[in-house]
């Protein structure tokens, strides 16, 4: 059974692993301020949100989808859960979950709406993106909401022994995503959905269902990602979460996940979040500013994917 | 240059490497102009390679090209579309939202602003000589695979081809189609274009071949005279064994009818009746687009039916989805293998298990050690020839990647199978596994649906075929009264 892996196919298995450890040494070198114990924490922390987020989107590429609305549906999320404990008017666990319940429903609404008109999923939520912006904006008023109650800044903001417990949250989230994925007969179908959906279908799969159902959970996965953002930050208003379905399509993207569906390794885009969260931080320790970044994030996306066009003429 | 001279290309002691494979072992094949010239061999025999060779695709790793006396160490893609070759591949890659004129003149260089009108009355010009009637202005997405076909042809001559190669040009036409395709080859031949015919209908080349040539596991066999050939020579070189019957024998059905389909209608067919036998192979024959896809597709729930009912030992079962059929005990060996049978991208053992989820799971949590059990098994009782169970589907041969799709689908236990086109681009070899499997699945109570374009592999596998002519059932014919002629009358309305 085992077979032999290629010099290449091992660099591309683990590029994501030794460009992550590249941009760590590169910065260290470069910055003493970054290998320090309070830069890689405020690394892992400030990015907790956009790897769960990425896993969101990954498991919607993976199925075969795509969610340019993800960024509204947060901000909705956000805005809902911290006006409500702004006002007071919910408790913390209420608040949270209504959060949660609130993406869920926008994910499966994306889900059922691909699927009812028949179109790419890009076009379709990229027009629910601009009704999920007019929700958010009518409940903000655009207003920001701060004076949340300390119970919810904890979530963000609080530790487990030593640990961060977002840290934590996430890598509970993450690991569940990758046990379900990869070792269950749900990870199977969501991978066959997005490889060839009709071979899937004619195989006996409920393929509607299933592309449904991964931009439900997805959903779900986004309304926690709001809900860690807005306690890390300790406030939110409408601008909260927009764009980061870009950062986490460019995690799985970078990390090797298929656009047309059905491939990809989750850890791999997580370990993807971080090359990008590194990027971001180091650049920004060695003086080169948020415009830097921008090109600096393009260039190894392109570089990225030299690398695998010449894995997969090799 | 003599006025004896008539080689129009050569290829000469051809040979490339892949890592592990030689796909051309030391070939050396001369055309003549004006020829038919037929290229056959089994999958992997080295066939896509050859032409990949000629068409500039790949750059041998040793030898020569010779095309009209000129010696080339290779051809790039352009330098062979300039020399005048072309090849109108099974697949055909065209623009498919873009008119007939627009796909003809495609990458001309007929000046910088496009003169609609021009490319329209040239292009009719074009389709003219092939007595065709498309409208240029027609979009090449609303074309039958036919006239597709017709196109590209058309396509290579606006080029000035002087070659061209047809890659399994009517393994996706229907017989009517084929006889026009035939005529069109003639009428380029006698204009002095050569052509390079591809196919694994071996009868067809002796309606409109000159020579043949074989190649077997990447080395060159023979070249014959087509006249001083026959199909069983031409298999013997192909193999390199005989075959003792190109049809293993059954044996015969029950009486017992295991599924009734009485009046079905949908899906573009019409009152559409019949029996199964427990132990049977039913064979549907009929031109292509006749509905016989299409009914096989309301019997898998895969496409709603109108109206009539479909009876399972007597109870009347309604699959509203594939799912469902499957729970009634039905499994689909689809027509398209590649786009609707199988995950290329994904592993034999993945593609194994993917019908059979719940069986190999409990809790929703796959059991791997269940799983490589069942798909070892299937592994070997199919006789899949594959380095192991993690190699990708795509990179199987086609008739291996046909025996993952049988084992998937058998994994899930059905008792009635339906084959639609079951060996279609398949190599000789790997068809005679397939008939013998499909036999040996009617031996253990099984019944077998087979859908096929292939006559002979109608007569020689069904024990009744039901012959299908524009949505309706056209006729029955039981195995004592089997001809060719009889089957063809009823599938063209005679």
């Amino acid at each position: 059974m085992k077979n032999k892996k290629s010099v290449g196919q091992i660099i591309a298995d683990w590029s994501m692993v030794i460009l992550l450890l590249v941009l760590v040494v590169f910065f260290s070198v470069m910055s003493p301020a970054f290998l320090t114990p309070l830069n890689i924490t405020n690394i892992l922390v400030q990015n907790v949100h956009v790897a769960v987020c990425s896993t969101a989107v990954f498991i919607i590429m993976v199925s075969g989808g795509c969610d340019l609305s993800i960024g509204y549906q947060m901000s909705v999320a956000a805005v809902l859960c911290t006006k409500l404990l702004a006002e007071g008017t919910v408790s913390v666990p209420v608040a949270v979950i209504l959060a949660i319940i609130v993406c869920s429903v926008l994910g499966s609404f994306n889900g059922i709406m691909t699927l009812v008109l028949k179109s790419n999923a890009m076009i379709v939520t990229l027009g629910t993106m601009a009704i999920f912006q007019g929700i958010s904006y009518l409940i903000s008023g655009s207003k920001t909401f701060h004076n949340l109650p300390r119970e919810f800044m904890f979530i963000g903001q609080g530790k487990i022994g030593p640990v961060p417990l977002n840290i934590i949250i996430m890598i509970v989230l993450v690991a569940i995503a990758i046990f379900v994925l990869t070792k269950t007969s749900i990870g199977r179908d969501v991978y066959a959905a997005g490889d060839n959906p009709e071979a899937a279908r004619l195989a006996g799969l409920n393929v509607a269902k299933i592309k449904v159902l991964a931009f439900t959970v997805a959903g779900i996965l986004v309304g926690v990602s709001a809900v860690l953002l807005a306690s890390r930050s300790g406030s939110a208003d409408s601008s909260t979460g927009v764009g980061i379905e870009f950062t986490g399509i460019t995690a799985c993207v970078l990390s090797g996940v298929a656009l047309k569906g059905g491939e990809g390794t989750l850890w791999k885009a997580i370990v993807a979040v971080y090359v990008l969260g590194v990027l971001a931080n180091g650049m920004q320790l060695i003086n080169l500013g948020t415009y830097p970044q921008y090109i600096a994030k393009g260039l190894i996306m392109l570089f990225s994917l030299y690398l695998s066009n010449r894995e997969q003429k090799a | 240059m003599g006025g004896f001279f008539t080689e129009i290309l050569a290829l000469k002691n051809i040979t490339k490497d892949y890592p592990g494979v030689k796909a051309l072992d030391n070939v050396s094949i001369s055309f003549e102009k004006g020829e038919v010239h037929a290229l056959v061999g089994e999958n992997g025999a080295g066939k896509s390679t050859f032409i990949k060779t000629i068409s500039g695709a790949i750059k041998p790793t040793s030898g020569t090209v010779v095309m009209e006396g000129k010696e080339y160490s290779h051809l790039e893609p352009s330098q062979a579309i300039d020399l005048g070759i072309a090849v109108v591949y099974q697949e055909m890659i065209q623009l498919e939202a873009r008119t007939v004129a627009d796909n003809i003149f495609a990458g001309a260089r007929d000046g910088l602003i496009v003169d609609d009108k021009t490319r329209y009355n040239k292009t009719k010009e074009l389709l003219a000589k092939f007595n065709s009637n498309i409208d240029p202005n027609t979009l090449i997405r609303d074309l039958s695979m036919a006239n597709r076909q017709i196109v590209e042809l058309a396509k290579a001559i606006a080029k000035n081809a002087k070659l061209i190669i047809m890659d399994e040009p009517t393994a996706s036409i229907t017989v009517a189609e084929q006889q026009n395709l035939y005529k069109l080859v003639k009428q380029l031949k006698n204009d002095g274009v050569t052509i390079i015919y591809i196919s694994h209908r071996l009868e067809e080349l002796f309606e409109i071949c000159d020579r043949v040539s074989v190649l077997r596991d990447g080395q060159y066999v023979t070249t014959v005279n087509i006249d001083e050939t026959s199909k069983d020579d031409l298999i013997k070189h192909m193999v390199g064994r005989e075959l003792s019957e190109t049809y293993p024998q059954k044996k015969p059905a029950t009486d017992e009818v295991i599924l009734e389909v009485e009046h079905l209608t949908g899906n573009g067919v019409e009152d559409i009746s019949f029996n199964l036998h427990r132990g049977e192979i039913l064979g549907f024959a009929g031109l292509v687009g006749a509905g016989r896809t299409e009914i096989m597709q309301m019997i898998y729930g895969a496409v709603p039916k109108t109206s009539g009912t479909i009876k399972k030992y007597g109870v009347e079962i309604d699959p509203h989805s594939p799912k469902e059929a499957m729970h009634e005990g039905i499994g689909l060996i689809p027509e398209d293998r590649k786009y609707q049978g199988c995950f290329l991208d994904k592993s034999i053992i993945w593609n194994i298990s993917i019908s059979n989820l719940k069986t190999l799971s409990r809790k929703y949590v796959m059991n791997n050690s269940k799983e490589v059990e069942v798909a070892e098994s299937y592994k070997e009782k199919m006789r899949i020839k594959a380095p192991n169970l993690r190699q990708k589907v795509g990179g199987l041969s086609g008739g291996n990647q046909q025996k993952v799709v049988i084992a998937k689908v058998l994994a899930a236990n059905p008792d009635i199978l339906i084959f639609d086109e079951p060996t279609r681009g398949i190599d000789v070899g790997a068809r005679h596994e397939i008939y013998t499997l499909m036999n040996e699945l009617t031996e253990i109570g099984k019944s077998i649906i087979m859908v096929s374009s292939d006559m002979e592999e109608l007569l020689g596998m069904s024990e009744r075929i039901i012959v299908i002519h524009e949505g309706k059932v056209a006729g029955e014919i039981s195995k004592s009264e089997f001809d060719q002629e009889t089957i063809l009358k009823k599938a063209s309305g005679l």
